[in-house]
């Protein structure tokens, strides 16, 4: 991370957009920084974490993103600058918080960061933030490029400050997790002291207490926010982020945003548009600057707005549009609503190029169809697909085997919630398509507890909810509360990979560490369960069955809620990668192939990369780069063909 | 002959219908069978059309003449007791040391001889953990008093000789239930066995049964009347008591009404047309009116031959049937075997026309109509 | 190798292999190189849920002026290199044309469905053959092999990173890559980068 704050002003460094947003933040003077990991933002806190202690930052990885943003809400009112950071999904999770600091207002400059995933690329659905701006009253600025990300951050401080709120920063997946050249400003020196003045009176947000509720709030406090909105309004009219490329009268104007910027762009040159269509990038999506939209309007009949997700920005510029008809004339829009854009799916230079020769009547095509004919079908015929699955010697995999086996062997027709995480593949093959129900962060373990208490309306069905480590503490605990005091007969198995492995390790609760490096005493999620009344037992994955018996026993028991804690670090984790606990080897003369009666269970069934099926020979085979020696497979294996040896 | 298929059609036939008794036969023939608190769970999809557990499986279809022909080299007979050599009744000799049986001991005298003198290098038995009954495979004749009491569930018991069998023993003896001894049977005419010339299977004793019960609504009955009480022993005394008699840990004896007990049983036992296991060398059971004795069907002349060795040695004391008693026996048996097959009959699950659509039992008409006029006014 | 810049902006280049072979740290690197000697440069990754057994894919545009997409368009690459060979034809097959450059690394890491026995993973022949047939400019190496024999697989993205500047398509060599990689691993593993990135030019010649 050194070249986060080693870099000279006026040097220029190839930074993520995250990375760059980071930069941003440490040249405004940051001091404190929380957020909940989760693709693509979980860099940001992770990087302003790698340089806390150079610059003296205070960065946490918080429970979930509602404590998050109020940790860091807490900073700004005692005078820092804060920053929270999250995926969108964590937006709604802190958006109660939210609705209430909006209205309250902030004294240290402050700025929430969200980052969408259009096209939901690791993200169990494609959300969007940019909403909330609207709903909650303040304002959006999204960046177009690299350096803007850095540049905007550092605004959106000092904007946050001029309108004491909250100003909230949207990216998107090909932003935060592209890179481009950065060229560095000033980091400030001097030390930020942090103090809460609460002696003035109740509408003093300078020096009174900071709450959000005043007797008729509507007047005394809802009004005010608006007037704050509305000079965030005023600024953006003159807001350098706000920029057109094109001729002064384009045929087409296109208005967009963010990651689309780019797309548009090379757009317009594939097609050699350069004469005929413009772009308008909007830095400052919510409120809109009316004036600057109103300049480029005048001079063109029609518009294509170019954005990923819900046609947020269309809507509300065609409300502008309407207002504004009578004096710029009636324009003819494209956009989602008229199909030129996709609804879904996150959009690319191809849907814009596409999406322009549509509305100009262009017939130029990239590349002769002798050409992409045969490339298409090439794709389509020789190159194998790669499903996802889970790495080489996941506990996942082990955990799930157990799991299913057992649900199975019970034969009551039971089931398994989860929610999210590396975990939700197990609603794949790779997982045994253990799960049938899958939402939100720790909603697996609320589920399950609500169908526990079905046996009331006649469902005897044993119901058991998975849940990784990191998500006990955010959600499911709050379930498993309920589920104890209800004595809703399901059984949760914790998924404990001994960190959140799927954002990239992040510290939460359960680790000794937090994010900054430094020990801690870690909580425990056996302990918590036991305190709160519930039975719990512990498990090692990768005994397969004594995992399996475990569970069987667990689920027999109907008096409430039970925890069974399966605990094995992550393959992936510092404390695990490339270290094998046991050279795997098989025994080709011993393994039966086809012939066997397991009909090819290790490979067709158990599925882990480490072992492959050789068609030529008819056996299965070690991939010995890939296997990572956790040696579960030996026990999959009804001829013990497959060998396992302690490795040196 | 019914066509040979897989595990999709065993659980589309047979479990998915409730008819599986989780007699053990499919499994550990491969990794994907389980048998888990009686009942049998398929756990992962199999690409393979055809399969032993079809094969081996007593639900799927019982052409009795087939197999009567493999076990006794004659047909199958309308007689309500099988083929047999003789029928007399039998306890426990002196050289089983006076040990206390919860009926004659017959069972436990004959495997012990048999182990003891070498005829068999193991035998499969039915042991419990609390109430469950779970397979047991034993090599010592001393270990076989520790499988010595009744179970009322039913238990995958022929899912150790399958493993017994993998792993290479040649002699082996098994204690049965019917449609465990059934699924022996079939086994042993097993179209599968293609090169297999040694039988390992050497000597089946067969149990009566009239019932048995489905072990979780029996775990939940007991449960709910004994608490978290641990159970010591569970016993139905000879008729007329009607009662089942459990014994705790703590001393206290309950008695449970038999009616209550046998709404416990599975469906698939009321398709059961076989009370004492008819494909077996011997079958033993209680005599009516004498807690101490055994009635002793003898089938097959290695049954005759072991129950004779046992007696010269001590093993085995045997007398004849009396009247009553075989008069009662064969009532039992024939309206067993009445009641079963008119319920097939009606459902449509007997000498099925269509080969393609299986049948439960297939058995010559003539017989069929033998058993069911012979039994008139035994109801 | 090279000259002072490219015939065509924004020139366009992937780097595509398996999630754990090592391709962010690639583009990562050759972003570097480029940035250092004062071009703009935007790379855009493909990982995240991606990188549990998927493809991953870096797409580069180098420019003398400004950012660019992050995606390249369709058939828009100008040179494509590939840890693993069956995603070097998927990516040709997407974003290739008859001018474009593949490097491609011969040592497979099968899929999923491939290591179940469901699907067919196409020989090395067959996967040459049709590289060929969508492009001339096709070479191959086993660079796991040799990375293997530098004495840890995981270099095989240095390896063809080296092949991909001694090509003589780009104008950076030897000297940058020192410049960027020790920017990015601890000064003891700087060295074995080196001899990586070399083989991998030594590669070129056999």
């Amino acid at each position: 991370m050194s070249y986060l704050i080693n870099g000279e002003a006026g040097s220029s460094h190839l930074l993520m957009g995250n990375e760059a947003i980071v930069r941003g933040a440490l040249e405004g003077g940051v001091s404190v920084a929380t957020g909940y990991p989760g693709t693509p933002s979980s860099e940001i806190v992770e990087s302003l974490a790698g340089v806390a202690k150079e610059r003296n930052l205070y960065v946490e990885w918080s429970v979930n993103e509602k404590v998050a943003l109020e940790v860091a809400a807490a900073a700004s009112f005692a005078g820092l600058r804060s920053m929270c950071v999250m995926k969108q999904n964590g937006v709604n999770v802190t958006s109660d918080f939210l609705l209430h600091l909006a209205s309250s207002g902030t004294r240290g400059g402050m700025v929430l960061v969200s980052c969408d995933d259009p096209g939901a690329l690791s993200s169990v659905n494609e959300g969007e933030s940019r909403l909330f701006a609207k709903m909650v009253e303040i304002p959006l600025l999204e960046p177009g490029d690299f350096q803007e990300a850095k540049d905007i951050t550092k605004w959106a401080f000092e904007l946050s400050e001029e309108i004491r709120n909250l100003v909230m920063i949207r990216s998107v997946t090909r932003m935060s997790h592209a890179s481009g050249n950065v060229r560095y400003g000033k980091l400030p020196d001097g030390k930020a002291h942090a103090q809460f003045d609460f002696h003035g009176s109740l509408l003093d947000q300078e020096k009174g207490p900071m709450i959000s509720m005043v007797v008729s709030a509507a007047e005394l406090q809802h009004g005010p926010q608006q007037e704050k909105l509305r000079k965030a309004a005023g600024i953006f009219e003159e807001c350098p982020f706000n920029t057109y490329n094109g001729p002064e009268r384009p045929e087409l104007l296109i208005v967009t945003s963010s990651a689309c910027n780019l797309y548009s762009r090379e757009a317009i040159k594939a097609l050699n548009l350069e004469k005929k269509a413009g772009v308008l990038k909007l830095a400052t999506t919510w409120p809109l600057p009316r004036n600057v939209i109103k300049r480029h309007f005048a001079l063109t009949d029609r518009i294509m707005i170019v954005e990923e997700v819900l046609p947020t920005l269309e809507e509300n510029i065609k409300v502008l549009a309407a207002e504004m008809a009578p004096e710029i004339g009636i324009k003819t829009f494209y956009g989602k609503r008229s199909g030129h854009i996709p609804s879904v799916g996150e959009m690319n230079p191809d849907l814009v190029i596409g999406a322009l020769s549509s509305v100009l009547g262009l017939k130029r095509k990239s590349m002769p169809e002798a050409f992409a004919g045969k490339a298409r079908k090439l794709a389509e015929t020789v190159v194998p697909k790669r499903e996802m699955t889970f790495c080489p010697g996941c506990p996942h995999r082990a955990s799930y085997w157990s799991i299913h086996n057992a649900i199975e062997m019970d034969n009551r027709k039971g089931f398994v919630c989860g929610d999210i995480g590396c975990y939700t593949l197990g609603m794949l093959p790779c997982g045994f398509s253990t799960l049938k129900t899958v939402h939100s962060m720790g909603s697996g373990s609320g589920i399950a507890s609500g169908f526990g208490k079905l046996t009331q309306f006649g469902m005897d069905q044993p119901v058991v909810a998975v849940c990784g480590d990191s998500l006990f503490f955010l959600a499911a605990m709050h379930a498993m509360a309920i589920a104890v005091l209800q004595t809703s007969p399901f059984s949760l198995v914790s998924l404990d990979n001994s960190g959140t492995a799927m954002t990239g390790f992040q510290a939460h609760p359960g680790i000794a560490a937090n994010a900054m490096g430094e020990e801690m005493p870690a909580l425990d999620i056996a302990e918590i369960c036991r305190a709160m009344g519930a039975r719990v037992e512990k498990a090692d994955p990768f005994d397969l069955e004594g995992t399996r018996k475990a569970l069987n026993e667990m689920m027999e028991h109907r008096e409430g809620a039970k925890v069974l804690i399966l605990q094995q670090a992550c393959a992936l984790s510092p404390q695990r990668k490339g270290r094998k606990s046991y050279e795997m080897e098989i025994d080709e003369e011993m393994c039966l192939g086809e012939e066997c009666g397991c009909n090819r269970i290790c490979t067709r069934i158990f599925g882990c990369p480490g072992i492959v099926w050789n068609r030529e020979k008819g056996v299965s085979t070690i991939d010995e780069l890939i296997c990572t020696g956790c040696g579960v497979c030996a026990d999959i294996c009804p001829q013990g063909a497959i060998k396992r040896r302690e490795a040196e | 002959m019914v066509k040979n298929s897989g595990p999709y059609e065993l659980l589309s036939d047979v479990i998915h219908k409730d008819l599986c008794i989780g007699c053990g036969a499919c499994i550990d023939l491969c990794p994907y069978f389980k048998s888990y608190k009686g009942k049998t769970a398929m756990l992962f999809p199999c690409t393979f059309s055809e399969g032993k557990c079809f094969a081996y499986c007593p639900k799927v279809e019982l052409d009795l003449d087939e197999l009567s022909r493999h076990c006794f080299e004659a047909p199958y007979s309308a007689d309500p007791l099988g083929h047999y050599h003789s029928i007399e009744i039998s306890k426990a000799g002196r050289e089983m040391g006076g040990t206390q049986f919860q009926a004659g001991g017959t069972v436990s005298a004959i495997m012990s001889f048999a182990l003891k003198k070498g005829y068999l290098d193991g035998a499969v038995l039915t042991g419990r953990e609390g109430l469950l009954p779970v397979p047991c495979f034993v090599t010592q004749p001393e270990e076989v008093l520790k499988c010595a009491t009744s179970k009322y569930t039913a238990a995958p018991t022929v899912s150790a000789l399958n493993r017994a069998i993998q792993d290479g023993y040649e002699a082996i003896g098994i204690v049965a239930t019917p449609c465990q001894a059934q699924a022996i049977a079939l086994m042993r005419s097993s179209r599968l066995d293609e090169n297999d010339c040694i039988d390992p299977v050497h000597f089946v004793v067969g149990l009566f049964c009239t019932w048995s019960l489905d072990f979780r609504a029996f775990e939940d009955f007991i449960e709910e009347r004994t608490g978290t009480e641990s159970i010591a022993k569970v016993d139905i005394p000879p008729p007329p008591a009607e009662i089942m008699e459990v014994y705790l840990a703590n001393g206290a004896k309950l008695e449970m009404p038999l009616d209550e007990i046998r709404k416990l049983t599975p469906e698939s036992c009321s398709y059961c047309f076989d009370m004492t296991a008819e494909f077996s060398d011997i079958s033993v059971g209680v005599l009516e009116g004498r807690p101490d004795m055994n009635t002793l069907i003898i089938r097959t002349e290695r049954g005759q031959k072991l129950v004779r060795e046992a007696v010269d040695e001590g093993y085995l004391i045997v007398d004849g049937i009396p009247e009553d008693a075989m008069e009662h026996l064969t009532w039992a048996s024939e309206n067993k075997k009445k009641r079963a097959l008119k319920k097939a009959g009606d459902a449509g699950m007997i000498n099925t026309p269509d080969a393609e659509k299986r049948s439960m039992v297939r058995l010559r008409g003539e017989i069929l109509e033998r058993i069911m006029v012979a039994s008139q006014g035994c109801e | 190798m090279g000259s002072a810049g490219f015939n065509k902006d924004p020139y366009s280049l992937i780097i595509t292999g398996v999630g754990g072979q090592g391709n962010v740290m690639a583009s990562r690197v050759l972003g570097s190189m480029f940035v250092n000697k004062g071009f703009s440069v935007t790379v855009g990754e493909t990982f995240g849920a991606s990188q549990r057994g998927g493809s991953v894919m870096s797409h580069i545009r180098i420019s003398e002026g400004s950012s660019w997409s992050p995606q390249i368009p369709a058939f828009g690459a100008d040179i494509i290199a590939a840890m693993e060979p069956v995603e070097g034809l998927r990516v040709l097959a997407q974003y290739g044309n008859p001018r474009c450059t593949l490097i491609c690394n011969t040592h497979p890491v099968y899929p999923v469905n491939v290591i179940k026995g469901e699907d067919a993973y196409p020989s090395l022949g067959d996967i040459k053959r049709h590289v060929k047939s969508l492009t001339p400019h096709a070479i191959f190496m086993d660079a796991t092999e040799e990375a293997r024999s530098l004495g840890n697989p995981i270099l095989a993205n240095m390896i063809i990173l080296g092949a991909l500047c001694g090509v003589g398509r780009l104008p950076v060599g030897h000297g940058d890559f020192r410049e960027a990689i020790a920017e990015r691993v601890k000064t003891d593993q700087v060295a074995l980068n080196m001899r990586a990135f070399d083989a991998g030019i030594a590669l070129l010649g056999r």
